[in-house]
Parts: C-alpha cells; structure tokens; sequence
C-alpha cells in the first residue's frame, strides 16, 4: 500500500518535460558558476600539477619530471599522514553523520519543546573559533584534567590516561573534536533538507497505514538521500583534507601520530624549507584518492 | 502509554547532553573573557571582574572595530553573491538536467578535492598578473563561486516540486522569473542554512585573506585573533573575549535564520 | 567678479598641487612587518620616533602581522615572484634566517657594508644572522637562557639562588631531589614533545644536530644522548614535570605548581604578571653538562633579527634607519626596557643606567645586566638551514624515547628521516 504512494509520487515526477530549448536556457544558469570555478580553482589546479613536476627549493625551481611522485612512495612522513587521515575518515564520518542524521529527525518533530535552543546549541561548536575551543579540549584531556578525574571517579579507570601522550588515544582525541565540530554543520543541511520534503506525502502515507519506523525508512531517508550524497562528499573531503584540527589541537602530535595530510602540506611549504613543487605533488595525490572515493559514493548514491 | 513517555523523555535527555557537551566551551570562553590571564590559565569558572579591562586592551592594542567591520563586509558581500551566482547554477544542473550538466557537476566537484595551501600560491599569481592584489575583487573573486554551494542547491532542487513549475510556464513566467519568482521563496530553507553557512566559512577564512590583502587596514578577526597569540606573552583573557566577539556575528545570523530552515514553511507547495 | 574668483581658485590649487608635489617627493614610507605590540611593535615605535629627529621625511608604517603568517606571506610572495605587497623591513625569527635566505637568494638586502657596526652585538646573534659570510639582519631580541627560581621555595629546602649558579646537572639533580622532598614541589616544566629544554642543553654545549659539512648528526650525537640521559632523570625524579601545551606550561609557574622554569629571557614577561608571587623570583645561569667537551652555563632559545627587503624601494634610508637605532641608540634600548622589558642584543646598552636599576619583582637583582651578559657568553650555534626539519625529528625521537623506545634506535630513526628530509 506504501509502496504505490510513493510510486504515486515519483511516477508525477517522471513526467515532467525537458525540452531542448529549456536543455540550452539551462546552460545559461550553469555557465557564471562554472566559468568562476575554472578560472578559479581549475587553472591553479593545473599550474599546481605543473609544479608538482618541477623539484627544487624556494624560488628555484626546475623540471624534474615525476621524481616528487617517486619519492612519496619512500615518505614516511607521508605515509603516516595518510594512513592518520584515513583513520580519521572511517571513525569519524559514519558516526557524525549518523548523529547528525537523527539530531535531525528529532528536532523537526514540530511538538518537541525548546527546539530552537537545542539547534542553536549544537550549531555552536562550528561557528566557535579553534583557537578557544583547542586551549579547552586539550586542558579537559590533560593528565590532570577533567575527563581523567570524572573516568576515575566514576571507576572507569584505574589510572589517567596520557590522552595526548599516546598515538591512538590522540587520534581519538582528534576524531572526539572532529566530531563535537560539525555534527551540528552537517544536522543544518538534515534540517533544511527536511523542510523540503512535501508533508501530503507523509499523510498519504498515515492513511495507508505506515508505522513511524516505516515513513522514517521508506520516505524519510531516501528523500533525503541527495542531502544525504552531499554530506557524505563533502565530509569525505573534508577529512581527508583536514587541517585546523591537527594542527591546533596535537599539533600532529605525538611524534607525528596525528598529523594530516594537509599539515605535511603546510610544512614542506612553510615550516621546512620551501619545496613547494613536492607540496604539490602530495597535493594531487590526495585530490586522485578523494576523486576516486567521491567518484565511487556519486556512483552509488547519485540518481533521480 | 507509558512506552511512548519513557521515549520522549529520553529525547530530551538525549539532548540535553548533547546541548550542554556542546555549549560548554562556549561557555567556558564567556567566562574566560571576563578574567584575568592569569586566573585563565589556572582554570576558574568563575566569571572575574576583568571584562572592561581586556576590554580596553583589547582596543587599544588592536583595531578591534575595523576588523570587525573588514569581516562582517567581506563575508556579507561573499553570502549574497555567493548565493546568487550557486543556486542559479545549482537550479540549472538539476531542473534542466542532461548528460552533459551532469559531467560538469561532477568535473567541478573535482575542484573543491585540491588542499588550497596548493592552490594558493599559483592564485596569488595569478591576481598579481591580473593586478587584482589588494583589492577587494582580488578578495572575493575566488570564494564567490564554490562547487559545495552548487552542488547544495542541486541537490535540494531535486525535491522543488515540479508543478510549480508547470504551472507556472502555463502562466506565462519565463524560466529565470521562475527562477526568482517561485524558486528562490519556495526553497527559502535551503537558501537559509546555505546563507549561515556560507557567511560562517566567509568570515573564518583565513589562509586567501592573510595573502591577498597586505594593507594592515584590510585586515580580518581571524588575522587579528592570530596575532594575539603571536607575542612572547598572551594575555588569554583578551583573547577569549577576542574571540567571543568574532563568533557573534554568525551566531547572530543563526537565530535569526533557523526559524527558516528548520521549520518549514507549511503549505507552501500547495 | 566671477574671473577672479577662478584665477584665485586655479592660483589656489596651482600652489597646493606644487606644494603636495614636492612634499610627496621628499617623503619616503618604510613599511615594516613584526609582532607582538607589547615587545618588537613598541620598539619599533620608539625607534621610529627617535629616527624623526634624524630624517624627518621618513615616515615609519607599522604592520602587525603574526611570525607564522609572516613567513606564508614571505614565501607566497616571493615564489610567485609577486613582491609588490612586501614590506622594506621585516622581523625574522633567527632560526628561520637561513633557511630563507637560502631558498630565496636575492630577497634579502646584503647589510654588510652598510655602515652598520656588528661588534656592538652579541657574537652569537651575529653569527646567527649571517649567510656565506654576509650580514643580513640587524640582531634585535634577546632569548639568552635564563634559569629563573622561586627563592622562597628554595630557601623551605635551605638554598639559595647560588646554589644554583654556575653549576652542573648532575648538581641540579641532586639538589633538585631535595628541593623536591622537602617541599614537595619540582623545579621545572617542559612541554612534551617539545623539545625546547633539549634545544637549550644542546646549545649550550656548542653542539647542534648537524656537523661541521652540515650533514645531520643525530645518531652518533653524544652530547645529546647525554642531554636524553638528563632529561630522563629529571623526569624520573619529578624534578621536571610534562605538560601539553603552551598555556598549560605558562600556568606551571604562573600557579606555583612548579619552583622554577628555563627558558630565554623573555619567559621574564610571563612571570611578572603574578603581582603575590613579586619579589620571590631570582635569575640565574643554567646548568652545564659536565660530561661534554666545550659545555658551558649560557644557552639561547629564540630570538628573532630586522632584516631589509631587497625588493625595497629605499633599501638604504631603511638600513640607515636600522643604524641609526637599534644599531646605534642606546637611548631607544634605555627607553624601552623599562616599560616592555624588551632586552636586547646590543652590548653597548648594558652600561648604561637603565639596565643597571635593580628590578622589584626580582628581589631588587640587576636582571638586566646579567641577561647582556648571559648573551655575552652564549656558544656560537649554526642552527643550519634544515633546522625545522632537525627540530622535528629530534622531538619525534624524544617523544618516542620517553614512550619507552631505546634511545639509539630512536635515534637512527630520526637521523634517516633527516637525511631523507635534506634532498
């Protein structure tokens, strides 16, 4: 009975019409956007990958070929990095986004009380500066910090923990911050997406008899799956880039347990002497690998 | 009955935790603005008496007000043509689909997949070249126009109900009247979340303003806030209250909005 | 009526367009980019004010503009050969000097035969500021390293501040486990993985991680396995505590939960600001390692230099400027170490009264004069030009030591990573 709803509902959309005239009046719409974003974005993209090509120090720089891409494969700094970022990735985005997703779900139930101030809430950590919300993280996560002290009373633990004193526990630490940052970012992009979705189908589906559990999987979610697609790139991309976090909360520490790509990015170009073809070259690295894996969810989750 | 209460009031503890794990260091700060460093440091939370004096020190120090006023322009002026120029190709990926807008999504997606430290430097010569250092169109030409914001509008107008738009070619509307005319107040929710949003990334940005704009005048609440950090001594409690005052802003902006993108405008399709 | 009234207008403007004219070719504007409004920034200001007397169409402009986004600035700029929007001075940290002026050759202005007279400086400073035997920075602040106690601890366990002079660390241990017994509290704190304690020993041996070719000299590195070796008794003897980071390491001493911290004397303008704790701190020299060859009391950490720009319109009014200030004025040093307590590098200072008043917070020692000293006698150090990339592995190798690594494997490890690293 649900099913044919929806079908009701998709089968109306299909039939709307494009013409051809509408196809070419929508490359007017498409065309300042895009020529932005070339000239931008895609123009250094390519001077970038040229300079990925030339090897040298500073402002002397001179062809070199793929020798920088040879010498990522014997980067330990680089491996780790990446290796650091992609632990990151698989900890950190299901479990935001999923928090994220049923934040959501429960505060667009328009008889929940205070709903205004739990969004504000939690939207506040990503608009909170990372200067502040690092000197914090890193006291309430000291030796003698808060966290210890509260796990120890409440005998969880027998001693402290060196939370940033050890590789995993750090990378914890960061995947923690990570999360606490933009769970809220991501519910935002939830909420307005469930905005959009046409409330004549929920009570279509009321009357056919749908159980709450049922709307939530068989509307809910899949009409938010476009919403859903972009969050996933766009988390996707943003860790594998991350850098503010790395940087200020462990300073890639310790002994380089967290560092990101990004941050070995920074130092090849600012910290290190300068090589900034190198830099490039562990640049485009990562742009292939986020490429392949964004290539891979629009693969799976793109459709109309 | 009594299932169904267990449930609720689980939801709102639920939240209530979350809220308070995630206002505690904004907290935390507000109370830090109004201490000494000192006692900053030692880690009190007790609100002090120190909020006019980090206060003064603040502005003398630094050019609190320009900086502010430099931010708030540059992310204001980013978030309205930032919005514009995104959801109008946004809404052209997605009502006018075909083969070809469907590719140039997914090639300009690949845009945003490059670390911008790498970017930066052909950037910056780029605007040398074209004499746009310094300016403001050197400011914002690079962020007006992000493949994120398109691909956010593209993806909400896969919900914008087609009839609008049916209806309104039978009316007589050109394509971008409806555009302006239906799209934009019938996605209000979208335009809203991407507007915080937006104005929130603006006005973080830091790494584009730090090397496009040399005057000292020009300069942003992040550059400020960094410098702060800068010295051989911090002074911790004018730099939360520094802080505190840069989130304003945006915070500002949220609740001003939330209504809109988080509670729907009912009937609105109809 | 009308007539006149436009030839006086034009006369009017004639004569302020003549006038603007000439002013506007007289007046030149140095820009300069530092940090820190309360140390360099205010130095600078005075420096500019005592130069108007000198050259009145030199007009100072002052950006304040944090060392690490200097250096994004500095090296975006110069890689993209874009160097309109840099400035004619600038503030460089002297550990980076080399490792710029090497990637960048042609950026920085030859000070050498700039009149400027060197010998009124610090010889490790110097040293520190010169490329292929060139000048190229006018030394400015001081971070000789300084050993400041609280002597009202100390005097509990029955110290005092001389015990504590001119001594080993096998003396500092000893006493420091006694300190650490009889009033319960340890003598210093150190930010883990940070290796900013270590750099201090090893600077004061002389020694730095690389040889006299400049090739990396890590795993054969006695002195700093004997400095490891230290660093792991303090640690084991709580004679020196960890923490995690800068504010938690400035809240050690600020709160009194450690007697005592090393570092360069700037640490002096964190420790000030606990009025109860006034008149309980003293200074001193810090302890010598006495298994290595060539060690001594005096050690530096930080510090940063002026440099001029070679893209500069005015390279010689801003060297002239240099000269004539922080090169040449003991009356801008006078002036600004009372109320910055920006201690410099130029000796001539040290003779002066200002630097001989005793200071209150410090028991009424002559802190100043001590600290031109300490500078002084500092080892000459060549920090080399990969010395980021030396610092790194040094504190991943610490780091993994203390985590319970053997010390020479650690060791060749980051020796690898910094051969590697230097291609």
């Amino acid at each position: 009975m649900l099913n044919s709803t929806i079908e009701k509902f998709k089968a109306y959309k299909r039939g709307f019409s494009i013409n051809k005239k509408h196809k070419i009046i929508g490359w007017f719409f498409v065309i300042p956007g895009a020529l932005l974003i070339f000239s931008f974005y895609f123009y250094p993209i390519v001077r970038a990958f040229l300079l990925s090509l030339q090897g040298g120090v500073g402002n002397n720089l001179r062809y070199a070929g793929l020798a920088n891409y040879k010498r990522l494969f014997e980067d330990t700094l680089f491996k780790k990095s990446l290796f650091n970022v992609f632990v990151y990735l698989i900890l950190q985005v299901p479990i935001m986004l999923t928090l994220a997703l049923i934040l959501a779900g429960i505060l667009n139930d328009k008889t929940l009380k205070f709903r205004s101030f739990f969004r504000t809430a939690i939207f506040v950590p990503c608009a909170t500066s990372l200067v502040s919300y690092a000197i914090i993280f890193r006291s309430m996560f000291a030796l003698d910090g808060f966290v210890n002290t509260i796990l120890i009373n409440m005998n969880l633990l027998g001693e402290p923990i060196n939370w940033l004193g050890g590789p995993w526990t750090a990378r914890l630490l960061i995947v923690i911050g990570l999360t606490w940052r933009w769970t809220g970012y991501n519910m935002i992009f939830y909420l307005a997406g469930l905005q959009n979705i046409d409330p004549a189908i929920y009570e279509a589906a009321k009357i056919d008899g749908a159980s709450a559990f049922d709307r939530l999987t068989k509307i809910t979610i899949p009409m938010l799956k476009p919403i859903i697609l972009l969050t996933t790139i766009m988390s996707t991309n943003g860790t594998l880039q991350i850098f503010d976090e790395t940087k200020n909360l462990t300073n890639g520490g310790p002994a380089n347990a967290t560092i990101s790509v990004s941050q070995y990015i920074y130092r090849l170009s600012f910290e290190y002497v300068p090589r900034f073809g190198y830099a490039a070259a562990v640049a485009l690295v990562v742009f292939v690998i986020v490429a392949i894996l964004s290539f891979i969810q629009m693969k799976v989750g793109d459709e109309r | 009955m009594n299932k169904k209460k267990l449930f609720r009031a689980s939801k709102y503890g639920f939240l209530i935790i979350i809220s308070f794990l995630s206002l505690f260091p904004l907290l935390w700060m507000f109370i830090a603005a109004t201490n000494k460093s000192v006692d900053v440091l030692a880690g009190t939370l007790i609100p002090g008496k120190n909020l006019i004096e980090n206060f003064k020190v603040l502005t003398v120090n630094t050019n609190l007000y320009r900086a502010m006023w430099n931010s708030f322009k540059y992310a204001a002026v980013t978030t309205l043509a930032s919005l514009l120029i995104s959801s109008l190709a946004g809404y052209g990926f997605e009502i006018y689909h075909d083969r070809g807008k469907d590719m140039l999504m997914k090639i300009l997606l690949l845009s945003m997949m490059v670390p911008f430290a790498v970017i930066m430097v052909p950037l910056y010569m780029l605007f040398g070249d074209l004499g746009l250092l310094n300016t403001t169109a050197g400011f914002a030409l690079p962020t007006v126009s992000t493949a994120f914001l398109i691909f956010l509008f593209r993806q909400s107008s896969r919900n914008f109900p087609h009839e609008v738009i049916e209806a309104s070619r039978l009316d007589g509307l050109t394509e971008i009247g409806i555009f302006f005319k239906m799209f934009i107040p019938i996605m209000r929710s979208t335009y809203a979340a991407a507007a915080v949003i937006t104005f929130m990334n603006a006005w973080n940005n830091y790494l584009w303003p730090l090397i496009i704009m040399q005057k000292d005048s020009a300069k942003t609440m992040p550059l400020l806030i960094s410098n702060l950090t800068a010295g051989y001594t911090t002074d911790y409690g004018v730099l939360m209250l520094a802080v505190g005052i840069s989130i304003l802003p945006t915070l500002i902006l949220f609740l001003a909005l939330q209504k809109n993108f988080a509670e729907g405008v009912t009937g609105s399709a109809k | 009526m009308k007539k006149k009234l436009t030839v006086l207008f034009l006369m009017v403007l004639m004569v302020a367009g003549f006038t603007t004219m000439t002013f506007a070719q007289e007046e030149t504007t140095i820009t300069v980019w530092c940090w820190d409004p309360n140390f360099n920034i205010y130095a600078m200001e005075e420096a500019a004010a005592i130069y108007k007397n000198i050259n009145p169409n030199v007009n100072i402009e002052i950006k304040e503009v944090a060392w690490e986004d200097l250096q994004t600035q500095l090296s975006t700029s110069l890689s993209a050969n874009q160097t309109e929007n840099l400035p004619d001075i600038i503030l460089m940290q002297d550990n980076a000097l080399a490792k710029n002026v090497n990637s960048f050759p042609n950026a920085f202005y030859d000070l050498s035969d700039s009149g400027i007279e060197f010998d009124n400086f610090a010889n490790f400073k110097v040293e520190l500021t010169k490329v292929d035997g060139k000048n190229y920075a006018v030394p400015f602040d001081n971070g000789a390293a300084i050993n400041a106690m609280r002597v009202d601890i100390l005097e509990e366990a029955g110290y005092t501040i001389d015990d504590f002079t001119n001594i080993t660390w096998e003396e500092f241990i000893e006493k420091g486990s006694d300190v650490k017994e009889k009033t319960g509290k340890p003598l210093l704190s150190a930010i883990a993985g940070q290796s900013d304690l270590l750099m201090i020993m090893m600077q004061s041996t002389g020694n730095w991680f690389f040889d006299q070719n400049g090739e990396p000299n890590i795993a054969d590195n006695e002195p700093l396995k004997e400095i490891i070796r230290v660093y792991q008794e303090l640690l084991e003897k709580e004679i020196l505590v960890q923490v995690n980071d800068w504010n938690q390491y400035i809240s050690t001493f600020q709160s009194g939960t450690v007697a005592g911290t090393m570092n360069g004397a700037w640490i002096i303008g964190s420790i000030v600001p606990v009025e109860e704790q006034a008149g309980d701190w003293r200074i001193t020299n810090i302890p010598r390692l006495a298994n290595v060859e060539g060690a001594t009391n005096y050690s530096n950490q930080g510090g940063s230099s002026w440099m001029v720009m070679a893209n500069s319109e005015n390279p010689e009014i801003a060297a002239d400027f240099l000269d004539k200030t922080f090169a040449g004025s003991k009356e801008l040093y006078e002036t600004i170490l009372p109320s910055s307590g920006a201690i410099a590098t130029y000796l001539p200072a040290g003779d002066s009264e200002v630097y001989n008043m005793p200071h209150p917070f410090f028991g009424g020692q002559k802190i100043y004069t001590e600290i031109i000293d300490y500078a002084a006698r500092v080892p000459e150090v060549d920090y080399g030009i990969y010395n980021y990339e030396a610092r790194d592995t040094v504190s991943t190798a610490i780091t993994q030591i203390m985590s319970g690594q053997d010390i020479q494997s650690a060791l060749d490890e980051a020796q690898s990573t910094l051969e590697f690293q230097m291609w």
